[in-house]
């Protein structure tokens, strides 16, 4: 009934889920959608798992939390084992493929999940582009996934939140946008 | 001094930040803080804008100098606010219940976080029964309980107007979702849209020589008897009863022919309007009754829905705090009222869904 897009998107503190929230709904509210983005997190500095709910829609979005996400991506095996529970029929899980130990979970979730697609987002940052764009990486898996947002409009939100280093080393624009195409064309539904 | 907001503007961002730009548009002159989660970034997007408009900052060394130095804001006739949460919220409570006492108006801004004690930033309804009737206080307070960011904005303003045109402490009551998630709002000046700022008074300094050229101002907090004091707390509640039906508010969503009345405050509003959207779409005559105002709660306006439905559901993110005022607010009404109540969490759609077909089928 409702063509709100929800998503959640789950890691270790610091690897950037929020900024990947942030930036994707900027872009998606840039584009003229409706857009509601909760973050969630403990009372720790560092350290403990971090979420972010994302709904994005044509219309008013009404209610703040979600049972199930259309598109579920996690980012630690923590973060595997925390977000199983917002997965149902309807929904596609996303995980790194360095992640360890999270081979029973993983063969739950192909059960309960409509698609399961394991990326290998670290590796790909680590030897073709840089670390500090795995982030972004994601967040082109997430936009490959869902379509929510145009490949312009999410560089133009990068542009908004990290316009002024691209205007001090103009090579970390490109490196940026490199990663969420990549990351954009990881993703074969 | 320059306007912070010309002409309306769309903007996307977290509810902390609503607040600032809300009372900077209200033409706030001064908060007093002392951080705390899911507070925080009010106070830190306020240090930003307010030197850009002539506008100041004190960080207090705790939430007890918060709420006095607030006061004394108050009394010097500066439009000021605070805004804390949780532990925070109780420690202010003795500037609250003074506020209360001396008919000073007071804004506070309230992010409700987990309890009891530290328990988490997050999330909660569990400062309803704080804010309506916190510290040695008889609840003579406003509390506007808002549902999101727009309702923050022009909260926050009528805030200042509300306690500046009765003398009564003045909470907006958002929380810890409220705070730091991210929604469109429309920001706007408020005298751009007819809403003029009350204007500020000092209450204490005043010219000329007291008792020759002007009564004393005389802001007391302190009895000798108990006759005195009975004498001042009922002039209290005289003066709060006389100013309850043009303060409380509340909202009706599909409540006309309603069989299955749930109410529900804050964000919870939300979920609850959602949920009888698809109900009616099952066919279940459900409705919403949303008290914005808190307190005073709008009992008038609750009680003939309330006795018309079949059943009434309250649902909250906390143990019943709302529940209770709903209850002695409909007192003699005789709908059955079941609950589904989730101490520092959200609660889903399909939740308040599922719990009013279980009623509906007599469970």
């Amino acid at each position: 009934m409702s063509k709100t897009v929800k998503i959640a998107i789950a890691g270790e503190g610091g690897q950037g889920v929020q900024a990947i929230a942030k930036i994707l709904t900027e872009a998606a509210y840039g584009e003229g959608k409706e857009v509601l983005y909760i973050p969630n997190f403990g009372v720790e500095q560092r350290g403990g798992v971090s979420v972010a709910f994302v709904q994005i829609s044509p219309e008013k979005i009404s209610a703040l939390k979600f049972q199930k996400a259309d598109t579920v991506i996690a980012l630690s095996a923590r973060a595997v084992r925390r977000t199983m529970q917002y997965v149902d029929e309807n929904s596609i899980f996303i995980y790194d493929s360095s992640i360890e130990g999270v081979a029973e979970e993983v063969a739950e979730l192909q059960n309960t999940a409509k698609k399961v697609l394991s990326i290998p987002a670290l590796q790909i940052v680590s030897e073709e582009l840089h670390p500090r764009v795995f982030n972004m990486l994601i967040m082109g898996a997430v936009i490959g996934a869902t379509k929510v947002v145009s490949l312009d409009g999410a560089y133009a939100a990068l542009e908004h939140n990290l316009g002024a280093k691209f205007q001090k080393d103009p090579s970390l624009r490109d490196m940026n946008r490199n990663a969420i195409q990549r990351g954009y064309d990881l993703i074969e539904l | 001094m320059k306007k912070p907001i010309e002409k309306e503007t769309r903007a996307y961002m977290t509810g902390n930040e609503v607040v600032a730009w809300a009372a900077l548009a209200a033409q706030a002159d001064i908060m007093y803080g002392y951080p705390i989660t899911p507070q925080n970034e009010i106070m830190h997007y306020w240090t930003r804008l307010a030197p850009q408009f002539e506008r100041e900052f004190l960080q207090t060394e705790d939430e007890a100098s918060a709420g006095f130095t607030t006061l004394g804001g108050v009394m010097a006739g500066r439009r000021s606010f605070t805004g804390t949460s949780g532990p925070g919220h109780m420690i202010m409570q003795e500037a609250m219940c003074m506020a209360e006492m001396m008919r000073l108006p007071l804004v506070s801004i309230i992010q409700q976080r987990g309890g009891p004690s530290t328990a988490t930033v997050i999330y909660s309804q569990q400062e309803s029964t704080l804010a309506c009737y916190g510290g040695n206080g008889e609840g003579f307070r406003v509390v506007y309980s808002t549902c999101n960011h727009q309702e923050l904005f022009d909260y926050t303003i009528k805030a200042f107007n509300t306690a500046w045109k009765h003398f009564f402490p003045v909470f907006v009551l958002g929380d810890g979702y409220q705070a730091k998630m991210r929604e469109p709002v429309t920001l706007y000046d408020p005298e751009a849209r007819g809403v003029q700022m009350i204007p500020t008074k000092p209450l204490l300094g005043l010219p000329g020589t007291p008792g020759v050229d002007r009564d004393p101002a005389q802001l007391r907090n302190t009895y000798n008897t108990e006759e005195e004091l009975f004498a001042v707390v009922e002039d209290l509640r005289k003066a709060y009863e006389e100013i309850v039906p043009q303060v409380a508010e509340y909202q009706t969503y599909d409540c006309d022919d309603c069989e299955y009345l749930i109410i529900a405050h804050g964000v919870v509003t939300r979920t609850a309007q959602e949920a009888v959207k698809n109900l009616r779409a099952k066919g279940i005559k459900a409705g919403h009754f949303r008290p914005v105002t808190l307190r005073p709660l709008a009992a008038d306006a609750l009680l003939p829905i309330a006795c018309r439905a079949k059943k009434i559901l309250v649902a909250e993110s906390a143990l019943g705090q709302v529940k209770r005022m709903i209850t002695d607010g409909i007192y003699g009404c005789t709908t059955p009222i079941e609950t589904l109540y989730k101490p520092g969490e959200g609660i889903y759609t399909e939740e308040i869904e599922a719990k009013v077909l279980a009623m509906a089928k007599g469970e």
